[in-house]
């Protein structure tokens, strides 16, 4: 059972940004119904966590908890769908599949179409950068990558996208 | 400098990520290297066409109210009651202050915490429902070895909803309920003792204690701390005399 002082400081860091943190979940699970139980169970973690801590950067630190909690949804549900770090190069040389991307009319169905596309290590810190607009150090805490790490992904998925959407119509 | 450090640095220019002196140099360098200046203007054109197309999304309101719900101070009553009485106690927590109360200091101030509690729980903050004092003073004072002044505060914002006798010590003690916005307002009378005074928490409740010449008194409530002192102001212009 909770204490009063972890749901205050819950009320304060988390209830506030659950619209980023409904956003991120849908991106790293490609599924609005798979986010909401992201989500939830993000937010369980931290209530639990909220006990101990008090962040010094607490929408960053929520964003990771619900990262992480994506991860392990995603793992679980769908063991396939996760690109693990050491598969990357493999994926990335392979390069994204831009089928979808290009069937796609739309010009916003396109864009969204070519982001899920990216492999889950490239997705995750194009969309945290991007749609969060976390700095380098803070996605680097989340995704638990060096800084170098971040950049090169960064610039790998921009890349990547840049190819897939070619010029603005 | 190689082309992945040269986009690697545009990139970091994009994010915000250089220092005032490299971005400085940086935009020195975009004036006169006219593929720097694609470069980065290829960047700025994707981020543009990536933020107008994957914005943020609103969490959907169920989502919203089942999180909320982990972490409310004030979960509502039935909607029958909630018309009735005020609502807005944290079942939860109440359920752990009340395990929680028989091991603090000062047994007088926890055994009127788990009253509040319980009344607000059980959905009856209130053993005699009336907004009259004239009903409530004689109820509490046939009741309890002395009588409450349960002043009338409804002008103040705070009204009476009714009285309760709590236990103290095995010992009856009156307690008048007043309501503040949605919140649940205690007022316990207890004789009059030396010891504390002034604000405290327990539990997570607000609690102000004073005393006049004949009585203690113990106010109770999980409304902010700045409105219960508001009710107690009241509540002491009132009964001073």
């Amino acid at each position: 059972m909770s204490g009063e002082t972890a749901k205050r400081r819950f009320r304060d860091i988390v209830l506030p940004h659950l619209d980023d943190a409904y956003t991120l979940a849908k991106w790293l699970s490609g599924d609005g119904a798979d986010a909401e139980d992201i989500v939830q169970e993000a937010a369980i973690r931290a209530l639990a966590a909220l006990e101990a801590t008090t962040p010094l950067k607490p929408r960053a630190w929520w964003l990771a908890i619900v990262r992480n909690a994506a991860l392990t949804f995603v793992a679980r549900r769908r063991p396939n769908a996760l690109a693990f770090v050491d598969d990357l190069d493999e994926i990335a040389a392979e390069g994204p599949d831009p089928e979808a991307a290009l069937i796609a009319r739309d010009e916003g169905e396109r864009v969204r179409r070519a982001i899920a596309s990216l492999p889950s290590p490239l997705r995750e810190t194009l969309v945290l950068r991007e749609i969060e607009e976390l700095d380098y150090r803070e996605i680097a805490a989340a995704t638990e990558a060096p800084i170098g790490t971040v950049m090169s992904r960064l610039a790998r998925a921009r890349g990547a996208l840049a190819r897939m959407l070619g010029k603005s119509p | 400098m190689t082309d992945e450090a040269s986009l690697k640095r545009a990139q970091m220019a994009l994010d915000g990520e250089l220092d005032a002196a490299n971005q400085l140099a940086f935009e020195e360098d975009l004036a006169r290297s006219p593929e720097l200046a694609a470069e980065y203007a290829r960047l700025s054109a994707l981020r543009q066409r990536l933020r107008a197309h994957a914005s943020r999304e609103a969490a959907p309101e169920r989502l919203r109210a089942r999180v909320a719900a982990l972490a409310a101070p004030a979960p509502s009553y039935p909607r029958a009651r909630a018309a009735a009485m005020a609502a807005g106690l944290a079942l939860a927590a109440a359920l752990a202050g009340y395990w929680a109360g028989g091991a603090t200091k000062d047994p007088t101030l926890a055994e009127l915490v788990a009253g509040y509690q319980r009344a607000a729980l059980s959905g009856q903050p209130v053993d005699v429902a009336s907004s009259d004092r004239h009903t409530v003073k004689p109820w509490l004072a046939a009741r309890a070895p002395f009588g409450s002044l349960a002043p009338d505060l409804a002008k103040d914002g705070f009204p009476l909803l009714g009285g309760r006798i709590d236990i103290v010590d095995r010992r009856p003690v009156p307690t008048l309920v007043y309501r503040g916005r949605e919140h649940l307002i205690s007022v316990s009378e207890l004789p009059r003792s030396e010891d504390g005074g002034g604000e405290t928490t327990l539990d997570g409740y607000h609690i102000e204690r004073w005393r006049d010449r004949e009585r203690s008194y113990v106010a109770i409530s999980d409304i902010e701390a700045g409105e219960l002192a508001a009710f107690v102001a009241a509540f002491r212009r009132a009964t001073s005399s």
